[in-house]
């Protein structure tokens, strides 16, 4: 192995953050590396959210250190996030009803010609093609999302991922409205994500979506990592243990090496 | 495989859309029968000159209420800016255009001020400008020392009621000018709406079969030449005309060909989306309201000189009238949804109506009465439209 693949993609260390009185998190580490689905999992309330949201750039940690590729990074805004590669699709789908396809895989990143003017019709070019690598059923790009299905939808948030070539992806419960054909096809769509050699950060309540589809299982309770598993080898069981604080990490549960 | 819509199915797809120009056309038909004076070229001309202030607040206002934002303060706005305008053009003679400036930087001004409280200090933008409103008419009783001044005269008197224009193409009892202008509009028009068809076919979108839509390109250019001919017959074209058609061309250009206006949308539609997708809110937010601003300063000009001086008590409700022009022409009041064209159909709506009650001598109470439930029903109108969409 060399040392650019062993230094992780996504590496955060000792990350805190109070909101008043609640302890969100407290100290909490995560590596992730190319080629690889970290799975984030954990009760309601866990802190999994919190952190996708400083990855994002929409919060900030209160103390913690953040590196992309080995390099310190703060990440003050979403606008930063997406500039250091970070892609993120919220739980609460952060799409605009009033808007059509095109407009929301752009938002905030629309793309200008040479004189600085809104470029509609390549935008346009670049949904249309990265809706057919999606092999997504979306009518038309031209539709208001208002107009789509909740897996439709769901399609177009996982789409804004792929716009401007991301490193990391972020994925905040993104099977959580969906039928079982539309899970399917998004768990798809990760794998397609892994083969690209981006790191992806999931973020799930469902254990059977995350065994298929993670490469590693990070619990995290209470606002603290709580184990770390590989997810081919480690049981249900275990996993489950550790997210309702039956098995205690510092007890007796190894954590698995990151790098597979 | 491109669809083609038939008549009945491009009506119910544009309900919002094609109804509020049904009504709009309605209603002319409605005056003109009752009123033989109605599209005479002086009543034309008279009711573009008369509401030409509603319709530039209007389009500020349209971008306000998409962004989800209220802004009742324009009213005292234009007084203010009037005002100043005043002070500087007739107590201390200064030239017309330091007049103008001033009003607009005034406006500006008081734009930046409202878009920082709402902007940055997240003050909702309907007690900013409830505030604003209050505030703002405060200074215009100061500014003006409580009594009313006029009259501009000259070049500032022409803006509003001038016709600059007339006759620099010469022509007998028509202005050929106004004709070359308006022949350009329905040439402009109808190779918009031809490339807009193009573009659709090439994506394979529902286009409307060739007989209607060379029947509607039809219809707008005999209405328009119609509109034209008249008032080239009375004394050719406007200044205020011609700033309108600038004010209305550039905004919907900003509005729907912008990032700027696709930011206005997308945070009206959805604030916590376009947060997180990187939108920068809050600049955005600020810049609209000084947008406003502006356009209420423009609007104090065009008032100020329209009425040939400033009173304190002036543009009094000019508010309610943009607000209610926004509203009728399709925007929601939720926001994230309306156009510069819709809010113009609703100004222009709202002037037909104030114009023909008053030709009919139809008392002002009933005008305002006739008014509010006209608000009423297109918003109504609009509720029933949206559920319709979601029942299906």
């Amino acid at each position: 192995m060399t040392d650019a693949t062993r230094v992780p993609l996504l590496s955060m260390r000792g990350i805190s953050k109070r909101f008043g009185g609640v302890e969100a998190l407290a100290g909490v580490d995560l590596d992730v590396h190319r080629h690889e689905v970290v799975a984030l999992v954990g009760d309601n309330g866990a802190g999994k959210s919190t952190l996708a949201k400083m990855v994002a750039g929409v919060l900030t940690p209160d103390t913690g250190l953040v590196e992309i590729e080995g390099v310190p990074v703060s990440i003050p805004t979403p606008a930063a996030a997406h500039a250091l590669g970070v892609a993120t699709v919220f739980q609460d789908l952060a799409l605009c009803d009033n808007l059509d396809v095109t407009s929301n895989l752009f938002l905030g990143r629309e793309l200008r010609d040479a004189r600085g003017v809104r470029d509609d019709e390549r935008m346009e070019q670049v949904a249309r093609q990265i809706l057919r690598d999606l092999t997504s059923r979306i009518p038309s790009v031209r539709v208001p999302l208002a107009h789509l299905s909740a897996g439709q939808r769901q399609s177009v948030a996982i789409a804004r991922t792929l716009i401007g070539s991301p490193r990391i992806v972020v994925l905040d419960e993104p099977t959580a409205a969906l039928s079982v054909a539309q899970t399917a096809e998004v768990l798809m769509h990760i794998e397609g994500l892994r083969d690209l050699g981006l790191g992806v950060v999931l973020i799930s309540h469902n254990m059977t979506d995350v065994r298929s589809v993670a490469d590693r299982i990070e619990v995290l309770r209470h606002g603290r990592n709580n184990g770390s598993f590989d997810a081919r080898t480690t049981g249900y069981e275990r996993i489950l243990g550790a997210i309702t604080g039956a098995v205690r990490a510092d007890l007796g549960v190894p954590p698995v090496a990151a790098a597979s | 495989m491109t669809a083609i819509a038939g008549f009945s199915e491009m009506v119910t797809r544009n309900l919002r859309q094609s109804g509020i120009f049904a009504a709009f056309v309605l209603i002319v038909l409605l005056f003109s029968l009752l009123n033989s004076n109605f599209l005479s070229p002086g009543n034309l001309t008279n009711i573009v000159l008369q509401y030409s202030y509603i319709l530039i607040l209007a389009i500020g206002m349209v971008m306000v209420i998409v962004l989800g934002q209220i802004d009742l303060s324009v009213g005292s706005v234009v007084a203010l800016t009037g005002a100043v305008a005043a002070v500087l053009v007739i107590r201390n003679g200064a030239p017309w255009w330091v007049g103008a400036l001033a009003a607009l930087a005034v406006g500006g001004l008081v734009g930046m001020w409202q878009g920082f409280w709402v902007a940055y200090v997240g003050i909702p933008g309907f007690i900013v400008t409830l505030a604003g409103m209050l505030l703002f008419r405060g200074m215009t009783y100061r500014v003006l020392d409580n009594v009313s001044l006029s009259p501009f005269g000259g070049t500032y008197y022409d803006v509003a009621n001038g016709f600059s224009t007339n006759g620099w193409f010469g022509g007998y009892g028509v202005d050929v000018f106004t004709l070359v202008i308006f022949g350009l509009a329905v040439v402009g028009y109808a190779v918009s709406q031809w490339r807009t068809r193009m573009g659709r076919i090439a994506y394979q979108q529902v286009v409307e079969s060739m007989p209607i839509f060379v029947a509607k390109i039809a219809v707008v250019a005999v209405v328009v030449m119609a509109f034209g001919y008249q008032l080239a017959q009375y004394r050719g074209l406007p200044n205020i005309l011609i700033l309108l058609a600038v004010l209305i061309l550039a905004y919907s250009v900003i509005t729907q060909r912008s990032v700027f206006g696709r930011h206005i949308y997308a945070i009206g539609g959805n604030l916590n989306a376009a947060q997180l997708s990187g939108v920068k809110v809050r600049k955005v937010t600020f810049w609209t309201f000084v947008n406003m601003g502006l356009l209420a300063g423009v609007a104090g000009v065009v008032f100020s000189s329209r009425m040939n001086g400033a009173q304190p008590s002036a543009g009094n409700m000019f508010e309610l009238d943009a607000i209610a022009a926004a509203f009728i022409g399709g925007a929601s009041t939720t926001g994230g949804v309306g156009r510069v064209t819709g809010a113009m159909t609703g100004a222009l709506i709202m002037a037909v109506m104030s114009n023909g009650m008053q030709l009919m001598g139809v008392p002002q109470s009933i005008q305002q009465m006739v008014k509010g439930l006209v608000l009423l029903l297109a918003v109504a109108f609009d509720v029933w439209n949206k559920r319709r969409a979601d029942a299906r």
